[in-house]
């Protein structure tokens, strides 16, 4: 299968990409890694005029500490992050979920930037950047801003990303001392995908939940915080049965889309599921001990 | 480098098994199909197309990849090692992996066996002595239809066990050294 015919632009930097943008509208589409638009192209489901790779603009790599958490680039691989000790210890709960993500060679091209910008639903990093209360930076020749991932992800495979927009960098929170993450999937083993995903980053103190972000992926139509979830968890004991009884919310409220690998039913049962195993290993990891 | 684009053509120029090559070749060109039909080297297979299988896996600036789903145009500037060019010296030996494939009967039909190679030698950098959970975690981008991985598997721990400590590493991979200065939180 090949890709309609376009023609393809790497310009040496940020500004470049502006530029390109700016000249060619909405027939011109940037990418980044390949691994969501390139299969699309195949299938002629895009076919824009003109493909801008985002590969030649420095500025969109590297990892900053800031005062929130870490600033992470847009062109970042999640090989590059798997390998950056620093920010995986600053990031409770991401190591495990970029574990999961796809296979090794899809994370070696796969970026940051083009992982939010696709927006698909089933999506494992929204999620856990959703737990760590992240914002996306979306900059172009006149303007720059920042929205909160959860603005910034609109619905199906759509975003708050304008034709003449890059985003340039997320920023992910790094929570309050005494905090665990986790993240735990049900994939599609063919596709890898998820069925179902739940990220949990919780902050204890003194055997009680102080602070709970928790958020799915995979099951609605884009993901998001699961906010019942968050209220049970808040100011509850972290003991097993408690931290278990605040995944029977999970699903209140919510209504699963169902395919040929998972009826709504199905998901359902996967969401309650995911939110016992991802806020029991927050817990655990955020120094929780059962038996004290 | 920057590849000149020209409508919808571009020049493409790269290292491929540490030979210098330079084509003009329409932009939507895979670097699979660059490899195979533009260089004649045929190791690299296309067995799904759709990212799934694996079988088209090469290294790319030392990181094993699948050269279906990357242009060309995107690899410009880069070295590739595909399968042919994996065994030392003049191609008379082997490479760690392919002599464990050999030892442990690790292919049948051999479809998969180019890709596998290139997965199984990423997975041994990354991860030198891996136990078996995680070579098939390593190997889940890679898909086999005859052998049950079972003596695939065998085939990563036995060269897992004659590399350890001896396995060259010829083209360094950057993203292990590089990413440090320019992707590590400061
Ligand atoms: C076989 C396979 C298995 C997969 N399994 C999983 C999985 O288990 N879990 C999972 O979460 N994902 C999975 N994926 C999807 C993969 O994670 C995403 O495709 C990838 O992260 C997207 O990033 P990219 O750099 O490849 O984006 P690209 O494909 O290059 O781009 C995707 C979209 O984002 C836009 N874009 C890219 N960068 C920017 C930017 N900086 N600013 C604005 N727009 C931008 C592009 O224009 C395009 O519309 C899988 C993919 C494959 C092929
Ligand atoms: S041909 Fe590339 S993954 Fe199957
Ligand atoms: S040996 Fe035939 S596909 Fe693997």
């Amino acid at each position: 299968m090949y890709p309609a015919e376009f023609a393809y632009l790497r310009p040496p930097d940020l500004d470049g990409l502006y530029t390109a943008l700016a000249q060619h509208g909405d027939g011109a589409k940037l990418i980044a890694g390949g691994q969501s638009l390139l299969p699309m192209m195949k299938l002629r489901l895009a076919t824009p005029d003109v493909v801008v790779d985002i590969g030649g603009a420095r500025e969109l790599r590297g990892q900053w500490r800031t005062e929130q958490g870490v600033r992470i680039g847009a062109a970042t691989t999640y090989r590059e992050l798997q390998r950056s000790p620093r920010t995986l210890a600053l990031l409770p709960g991401l190591a495990g979920a970029l574990e999961v993500i796809a296979d090794q060679q899809v994370r070696a091209r796969g970026t940051v930037g083009g992982a939010l910008a696709h927006a698909d639903p089933t999506a494992d990093l929204p999620a856990i950047l959703l737990a760590l209360d992240a914002s996306v930076d979306l900059h172009s020749r006149q303007a720059e801003r920042r929205l909160a991932l959860s603005d910034f992800i609109t619905g199906v495979f759509a975003t708050d990303l304008r034709d003449d927009e890059v985003l340039t960098a997320v920023e992910a929170s790094e929570p309050p001392e005494g905090s665990g993450g986790a993240y735990t999937k049900f994939e599609q083993p063919a596709s890898h995908f998820a069925l179902c995903g739940v990220a949990a980053v919780l902050t204890v103190e003194a055997g009680t939940v102080r602070r709970a972000r928790v958020a799915m992926t995979g099951v609605t139509a884009m993901p998001s915080r699961l906010s019942n979830v968050e209220r049970a968890l808040t100011g509850c004991r972290a003991d097993p049965a408690a931290l278990s009884e605040s995944a029977t919310v999970a699903s209140e409220g919510i209504e699963p889309l169902g395919d040929l690998h998972a009826p709504p039913e199905y998901r359902r049962h996967l969401l309650e599921v995911a939110t016992r195993d991802a806020v029991r290993t927050a817990a655990a990891r955020a120094g929780v001990r059962w038996s004290a | 480098m920057d590849p000149a684009a020209n409508g919808t053509d571009v020049t493409v120029d790269l290292k491929v098994n540490g030979r210098h090559e330079t084509r003009t070749v329409p932009a939507r060109t895979l670097l699979v199909h660059f490899v195979r039909d533009r260089l004649g080297l045929t190791g690299t297979h296309v067995g799904c197309d759709t990212t799934q299988c694996g079988a088209c896996t090469v290294e790319v600036d030392g990181v094993a990849v699948k050269s279906c789903t990357m242009l060309a145009a995107q690899a410009g500037g880069c070295e590739i090692t595909t399968i042919e060019g994996v065994a030392p010296g003049d191609g008379d030996g082997l490479d760690p992996v392919q002599q464990a494939f050999w030892d442990e009967h690790g292919l049948q039909c051999g479809f998969c066996t180019p890709g596998m190679v290139m997965a199984i030698r990423q997975l041994l950098r990354d991860t030198p002595v891996p136990t078996n959970d995680e070579i098939r975690h390593g190997i889940s981008g890679n898909l086999c239809r005859c052998t049950g991985y079972q003596n695939i598997v065998a085939a990563a721990r036995s060269a897992a066990r004659t590399s350890t400590g001896t396995r060259r590493s010829s083209r360094a991979d950057p993203s292990a050294t590089s990413t440090a200065p320019a992707g590590e939180v400061s």
